[in-house]
């Protein structure tokens, strides 16, 4: 099911336009609004359904069966580190599941470079570089030496 | 020149209804403009089926003290342009959307209260000249830099498009009007005044007339949809999922 954009929602931040890994979702030359350019080279990856601060974007099946009146569609809140979800079925139950996805806020994660250089007698140890404090736990078991 | 009435050295050349005239011929354009493009679009009719839809797909039916409440809010968050992402988007758009309202209202209030009168109440043409600066400086801002195809998509910043009628124009007609207060305050009866006049009345018209094929009528049915959206997720009729009422964000 290839995206499109709601015109009505879109106030043309252009987030889809960057994240799009297909380069379809470009800004609509009339109405400045996004769009997307070919619908036939969807990956539906929902990846600018996902970033769309607006909830502008939503998918549509082909026109075989996009009239029998099933939707899908989605709300991230990275505030909350969540993503939700509502299917419609075409006999009309709707159900709603809401996934973490992820624990630390929103960039708030350090680029490798942002870490202290570690000790080379590291290298010694059985643990991965920044365990345990990396992994919010006092301690992490280790392998006895054989004799 | 911030304490001058732009307007008032023209009633030596021409009448002060002349320029009533103008003004009431073009607040009959934007009507004229909004209700054309209304029709041309069906957007009545598409949000009367949506209202409908939403009514009948209600699993939680509002009061009228709760839908009050809801307009209050839409109009709260119209006021500080909350509907828009990011913070630069924001700021340019109450700037234009300030300027705007300071420009037209004491353009109108000079026009029809004071016709004539070269130093009005000091406020007014210090609000109209805040008011055209607003404009410009939000217009500008938006228009260099913040354009989604100019941003995102790469395209020179001189590019110019349908899209860009309105805030084309706007920024142009606030543009030579500030330049012709500026050259008339100086230079009295100066030919370059005049052309600067010329092309001040130029934008101001394209902008009021050219409603049905440009973005002027979003002011009036943006917040006609971010009311309906809002009934609607309040109302439980809304596609979109309820927020979660859980927090995931345990660590820092």
């Amino acid at each position: 099911m290839p995206t499109y954009t709601d015109m009505t929602r879109c106030d043309g931040c252009g987030e889809c336009v960057d994240i799009c890994p297909s380069d379809i979702m470009h800004i609509d030359p009339v109405y400045r609004r996004s769009y997307n350019i070919e619908p036939n080279f969807c990956w539906e990856c929902y990846s600018c359904v996902k970033a769309c601060p607006q909830h502008a974007i939503d998918v549509r099946g082909y026109a075989d069966f996009a009239p029998l009146g099933h939707k899908v569609r989605v709300r991230r809140e990275p505030e909350k580190g969540s993503i939700s979800w509502k299917i419609r079925y075409r006999d009309g139950r709707l159900k709603e599941f809401t996934f973490p996805i992820r624990t630390t806020p929103w960039g708030s994660v350090k680029a490798a470079q942002d870490y202290e250089k570690p000790d080379l007698n590291a290298l010694n140890s059985q643990m991965l570089a920044h365990e345990p404090a990396a992994l919010h736990i006092d301690a992490l078991p280790a392998l006895k030496a054989k004799a | 020149m911030l304490t001058i009435n732009p307007f008032a050295a023209l009633t030596n050349f021409f009448s002060p209804l002349v320029l009533q005239v103008y003004l009431a011929l073009m607040t009959l354009a934007v009507i004229a403009g909004t209700l054309f493009d209304v029709y041309h679009k069906g957007s009545a009719k598409f949000f009367t089926q949506r209202r409908e839809h939403s009514q009948a797909a209600a699993t939680r039916p509002l009061s009228s003290g709760e839908t009050f409440s809801l307009l209050a809010e839409t109009i709260a968050e119209a006021a500080v342009s909350g509907e828009f992402c990011k913070w630069p988007r924001r700021a340019s758009h109450l700037l234009m959307m300030y300027g705007f309202f300071l420009y037209v209202v004491t353009t109108v209030v000079l026009v029809f209260g004071y016709p004539g009168a070269a130093h009005p109440p000091a406020i007014l043409p210090a609000l109209w000249t805040i008011g055209a600066s607003m404009i410009l400086a939000g217009g500008l801002w938006f228009f260099f830099f913040l354009r989604v195809n100019v941003a995102h998509d790469g395209d020179s910043s001189f590019h110019l498009g349908r899209a860009d009628l309105f805030v084309g124009s706007l920024i142009a007609g606030a543009a030579f009007g500030l330049i012709w207060h500026c050259l008339q305050t100086a230079y009295a009866n100066a030919a370059a005044a005049w052309i600067v006049f010329g092309l001040y009345i130029f934008f101001t018209t394209l902008l009021f007339l050219s409603v049905p094929w440009s973005k002027f009528a979003h002011m009036f049915f943006k917040p006609a949809v971010a009311f309906q959206r809002r009934v609607e997720e309040a109302n439980g009729s809304s596609d979109l999922p309820s927020p979660s009422t859980e927090n995931y964000i345990v660590r820092s």
